[in-house]
């Protein structure tokens, strides 16, 4: 079990190098200058040359990307060119934020998806699981600009119920996370629910289940306590991967509900080659990527114990 | 890739195998559900096919900015879904839409299986080394989000049809790999393979002609699903300003450009939106149907 | 000249004043020229007889004090004024750092922290006197020194300040002794020595290499905001150590998400009251229809900067009200004429021959605006000479285009930034026009950031150009051979000649005879396409009073209240 943690982080550690040196090579792929970003489009070519120099610039790229790496070891993840602060003082608010924004995601989505999901698959084929199914097809098929587009049209222009943007100026405001929470919702449900819906079925068939059944046991507690147990170890492994989805689908949501999140910082600085921060939000990803994955190998063995790690 | 394996098939598998796709096909017809995929992407391939002959306007005339749905135009014609602030017909901007998104979702996906399936085939044909570094590949990229991978990538080397297929291609080709490498392990010990292998067949000739055809089920349910996902990709690039470059039409890039007027005029955006999910709906709703099926036989 | 540097107003004001009494020049070409020579702002006010004297608009209604007021606005990076490359900067700066001269809202230079100023008749040496009795926030006192250690600053190469070129006239070129590769000696940009001089704590002198119009404008953009003197010495960076002498201080500052300036309570400001209790700006990222939604849902009380598309969209939200500034700002679609194939002068003509300018004014900017000549001089400029437009002309345009070698027609593309969009829709609806002659024109859109990494260099752009407060001053700047900014590669010694003559003309009646020959040289070229001049928008809830919209979108909130 700690040799199977310690494997992983190991491995994870070798992505994160080969990823941001990849992020490295592609942003010095990028015509222009850092310094032109820094002094703006009116400074003149020695203003520039003076500015890279003083800021290391002018150093071959094996000892920027060796210093960087040195750094981001001990903690330092390097200075913001378009912010002009360290990029931890702007990547863990904005994480923060991101992270409350998906806790109340996640309390949403968890128990509806799995509720429709042992509804439907209890059933398999009946009239409640084909309605269930077919709705949760639907909201997977409308993208997430799409529902901001029409969710803003109803909630904030049509009906005037909720604020246009969640930039939280006034500090937390709950009404302000609605809009952003509700796409999240709408888009990704459907397909934990239709992950829950299939397990279940599954498991509805196994012969202990049906042996169960017919020995008169109460429908209910078949479902309670037999069914439910081993139903919900593959929707486990389903939502921890959702964690991982959801650090891009933060993106389109933070974009255009103004909430001052990761994912807007991570556009912001890709649309911007504000190369430390895309630094510090890759290796973000890739952490939350093996860890959510590691949780959720350990969590599957936890749940079923007829799975031990080799 | 599927049609290019089948053209090197020998000649009586060709036409069991043609037999078989339509054999399929024709199982569509069972699933209610797959054929109401069916018919919403058949819908917009027709719309995109004929899109000269019924869209009413020029895509990119700028007639009569901010016309609300239903306007006449004086030449004859009405703006039934209104124009956008350039003065552009929407109607006809979302019919030339969909060529531009049936050509370029279907492409990347392409591209995407070409690049996937020779990596899935040589990974779990030849394991050992090879598989190990081609997996750890797959998994760097893959422990990427997904859209992140695009802006930056986008957003680098710029916006364009090509660099958007690019981009696609590289961040599906390593999801495609596993699946094409799990089926593969599966295949590889199966007793036609080792007939292959005795007759003294080339490698690739036993991962393409033997393995790949066999795998084919699993994969086609894929593909629906992944051009869902790859239409849904255009669109947000097009919305965060990183699509296709104008003027030709692109429903993302529609919805991004009329955002700024959503408050007064909602038609603007509402369609094109309505546009991408019912296509995206028509692949997934395929993918369930081609699902069902595979399951039954 | 010499007699002339303290006190007495400048020669040649009597003049003006005869010209404006003649109807000559216009009351905004007085005002312009005359506040330019010295004169007080309220004193051209007052010898144009004008009624129409700053916040004289409000002045029926008592001000309320209290109040926060919510601006949308990307909130950037704040750290060095002098490095500031976006208005939005010098925005969030402005109600604590103050600059000398101030471009109000009528486009006239007006002393701030400079209370006066006169120069010299061939306008080499000017003197500014410093505004009495003003405090830095830290308590010391405003003066001299600070000025002088300013430019100091903004002249050093190694600060990387844009106002090294804005002062130009106070650099000179030399040599750093060093080698480049090639082994050129490599040049270096530096501050003449003693351009700067300080007269007396509330003096200071300015002398110049060559005669400039423009100083005071100069002094009023908006990276010119004056820091204290120990600026550099007490860490160099504003959001951390805010010492200004405005009237606001910074109270909470969340790079890329919100500021909010709060009124100082412990030391009266020397313009007077003060009304705001706060003034929050709140980032909405880059998306303009969030801001739309904020207005919508009330979250904010006023924007930066109105769409031109949302002009009329704002006008559907009840009690908001649009403000709009005629500008000499614009989009110039310009040619590389270095570049091929934008080296072929018959391609260039062909190209202009295709556009319809009023219909480009039309479509992209709704008619908001006026339409362009071709030659980057502005109706609003006090010198613009009225060329006749280049009329659409296809039969001319395919003429231009074989001559060129290019009968069958030639795809070429141009760069633009993706926001604002007006921009891209220009490009959209020039793609159209020139499409019918036969040239087909693709449409490279870019971030901001990577499009002004190649605006000097890319062959075919489109360069959005700020407001300048005079024609020659856009002129020098761009089309001047061998200036930083030339993006066209422009190099023509006649027009060079022209513009000299025209920089040691104060008469703005007697530059403008020189302006017909210079903008016609500019428009036979064939450098550029440019079609319109913009107006630009902001908007606020009608509770905000005395808010406007400044030519360089500026924000001067220190007399703005909110009503109950």
């Amino acid at each position: 079990m700690l040799f199977f943690v310690i494997r992983r982080f190991g491995n994870m550690a070798l992505i994160m190098v080969l990823v941001s040196l990849a992020v490295f090579l592609l942003l010095e792929l990028t015509p222009g200058s850092v310094a032109t970003k820094v002094l703006g489009p009116y400074s003149s070519e020695e203003q520039r040359r003076l500015w890279l120099e003083a800021h290391g610039y002018m150093e071959p790229l094996w000892t920027r990307y060796g210093s960087w790496l040195v750094n981001f070891v001990q903690g330092e993840f390097g200075q913001s060119i378009r912010f002009k602060v360290p990029v931890s003082d702007v990547l863990w608010p904005r994480l923060w934020n991101t992270t409350i924004l998906g806790f109340w995601t996640f309390a949403i989505m968890i128990p509806v998806s799995l509720t429709l999901g042992v509804l439907a698959g209890m059933r398999e084929g009946g009239l409640l699981d084909r309605a269930i199914s077919q709705i949760s097809v639907i909201t997977t098929s409308i993208p997430e600009f799409a529902s901001a587009v029409l969710f803003s049209s109803i909630f904030v222009f049509g009906l005037k119920w909720l604020p246009g943007t969640s930039t939280m100026s006034d500090g937390f405001d709950p009404l302000q996370l609605l809009l952003p929470v509700m796409v999240l919702v709408v888009y990704d449900f459907g397909y934990v629910t239709r992950m829950t819906r299939a397990s279940m079925a599954e498991v509805m068939t196994t012969p202990y289940i049906r042996t169960a059944v017919l020995k008169g046991l109460p429908y209910r507690r078949v479902i309670l306590r037999h069914a439910l147990r081993n139903a919900l170890i593959a929707p486990f492994t389903i939502i921890m991967l959702q964690i991982n989805w959801l650090l891009s689908g933060v993106i389109v949501v933070e974009f255009a509900f103004a909430y001052k999140g990761f994912g807007a910082l991570l556009l912001e600085a890709a649309l911007n080659q504000d190369i430390y921060v895309i630094e510090a939000c890759a290796m973000v990803a890739v952490f939350v990527a093996a860890a959510t994955q590691t949780l959720a190998d350990i969590g599957y063995t936890y749940l079923n114990p007829r799975i031990r790690f080799k | 890739m599927i049609e290019l394996v089948k053209s090197i098939l020998p000649a009586p598998s060709k036409v069991s195998a043609l037999v078989r796709a339509l054999r399929s096909f024709a199982l569509l017809r069972e699933s209610g559900v797959g054929m109401v995929g069916a018919g919403l992407v058949l819908f917009w391939v027709i719309v995109a096919l004929f899109a000269p002959v019924i869209a009413p306007f020029e895509p990119n005339a700028q007639l009569l900015p901010m016309a609300k749905p239903g306007t006449a135009f004086p030449g004859g014609a009405t703006f039934w879904l209104g124009a956008d602030q350039l003065g552009r017909d929407i109607l006809s901007r979302i019919i030339w839409g969909s060529r531009t998104v049936l050509f370029f979702a279907p492409l990347a996906t392409l591209c995407a299986y070409t690049v996937g399936i020779i990596m899935g085939l040589a990974a779990g044909y030849y394991r050992g080394k090879l598989d190990e570094f081609l997996s750890f590949v797959a998994n760097a990229i893959l422990s990427f989000p997904v859209l992140v991978l695009y802006v930056l990538v986008i957003s680098t080397i710029g916006p364009s049809g090509i660099n958007i297929v690019i981009a696609i291609t590289f961040a599906s080709a390593p999801g495609i790999m596993r699946i094409v490498r799990g089926l593969v392990l599966d295949l590889r010990n199966r007793d036609y393979v080792a007939a292959a292998q005795t007759r003294g067949e080339s490698s690739w000739y036993i991962m393409l002609v033997e393995i790949l055809p066999n795998a084919r089920g699993p994969l086609i349910v894929d593909a629906c699903l992944r051009l869902g996902y790859v239409v849904i990709t255009i669109g947000v690039l097009g919305f965060l300003g990183l699509g296709l470059p104008p003027p030709d039409p692109d429903w993302g890039g529609m919805v991004n450009f009329a955002r700024p007027l959503a408050i007064v005029f909602p038609h603007m955006t509402v369609f094109p939106c309505i546009a991408i999910s019912s296509l995206i709906l028509g692949f997934n709703l395929l993918a369930d149907g081609l699902r069902e099926i595979s399951l039954r036989d | 000249m010499s007699n002339k540097h303290n006190g007495g107003c400048h020669p040649y004001i009597p003049e003006l004043r005869e010209q404006l009494r003649c109807g000559k020049i216009d009351r905004r070409e007085f005002l312009g020229t005359a506040t330019r020579l010295g004169v007080s702002a309220a004193a051209a006010y007052a010898m144009a007889g004008s009624v129409f004297a700053p916040g004289a608009a409000f002045a029926a209604e008592t001000p309320r004090k209290g109040g926060n007021l919510r601006v949308s606005m990307n909130v950037k990076e704040m750290t060095d004024p002098a490095t500031y490359d976006w208005s939005e900067k010098g925005n969030l700066a402005r109600h604590m750092t103050e600059p000398l001269v101030r471009i109000n809202k009528d486009n006239v230079a007006e002393g701030y922290l400079a209370e006066s100023w006169n120069a010299s008749e061939d306008l080499k040496t000017w003197t500014f006197k410093l505004r009495k009795g003003v405090k830095w926030s830290n308590g010391d006192d405003f003066g001299a020194d600070d000025v002088v250690s300013n430019f100091k600053r903004w002249l050093d190469p190694a600060t990387g300040s844009s106002n090294q070129g804005r002062f130009s006239a106070m650099t000179e070129k030399v040599d750093t002794g060093k080698k480049d590769k090639d082994g050129k000696p490599v040049m270096s940009t530096v501050g003449t020595e003693g351009a700067v001089e300080k007269i007396d704590d509330n003096t200071v002198r300015f002398h110049l290499n060559r005669a400039d119009l423009s100083l005071p404008e100069s002094m009023g953009d908006y990276p010119a905001l004056i820091v204290h003197r120990r600026f550099d010495d007490e860490g160099g960076d504003l959001s951390k150590n805010p010492v200004g002498t405005g009237p606001f201080a910074l109270k909470e500052y969340t790079v890329g998400e919100k500021a909010v300036l709060a009124r100082r309570n412990d030391a009266s400001w020397w313009g007077g009251d003060v009304y705001l209790d706060k003034i929050t700006y709140i980032d909405h990222g880059d998306d303009p229809s969030a801001q739309l939604a904020a207005f919508a849902s009330g979250q904010i009380d006023a924007n930066f900067r109105t769409n031109i598309e949302q002009v009329d969209v704002m006008k559907n939200i009840p009690d908001l009200v649009n403000y709009e500034a005629v500008t000499a700002q614009c989009g110039v679609a310009r040619m590389k004429i270095t570049e091929a194939p934008f080296d072929n002068k018959n391609l260039r003509k062909a190209i202009q021959a295709c556009i319809d300018q009023e219909k480009i004014l039309r479509i992209v900017y709704l008619g908001r605006g006026a339409p362009g000549e071709d030659h980057h001089v502005a109706p609003v400029h006090p010198e613009y000479f009225k060329l006749p437009r280049i009329k659409q002309d296809y039969d001319l345009a395919k003429k231009y285009l074989a001559d060129a070698g290019h009968a069958g027609g030639i795809k070429i593309r141009i760069d633009c930034v993706a926001n604002p969009t007006w921009e891209q829709n220009a490009c959209k609806a020039l793609a159209e026009m020139l499409k019918p002659a036969g040239i087909d024109l693709a449409i490279n859109i870019m971030p901001g950031g990577t499009y002004w990494d190649r605006w000097l260099t890319t062959p075919f752009g489109m360069t959005s150009w700020t407001h300048r407060p005079l024609g020659v001053q856009v002129l020098n700047l761009a089309y001047r051979s061998g200036v930083s900014w030339n993006e066209t590669s422009y190099a023509n010694p006649e027009f060079d000649a022209l513009l000299d003559e025209a920089g040691t003309l104060l008469d703005a009646n007697g530059r403008r005879k020189l302006m017909e020959k210079i903008e016609m040289v500019l428009q036979d070229d064939a450098i550029m396409h440019q079609s319109s001049w913009r107006s630009i928008f902001t908007t606020a809830h009608k509770r905000v009073r005395g808010i406007y919209c400044q030519v360089a979108e500026e924000h001067h909130y220190n007399k703005v209240w909110l009503a109950g």
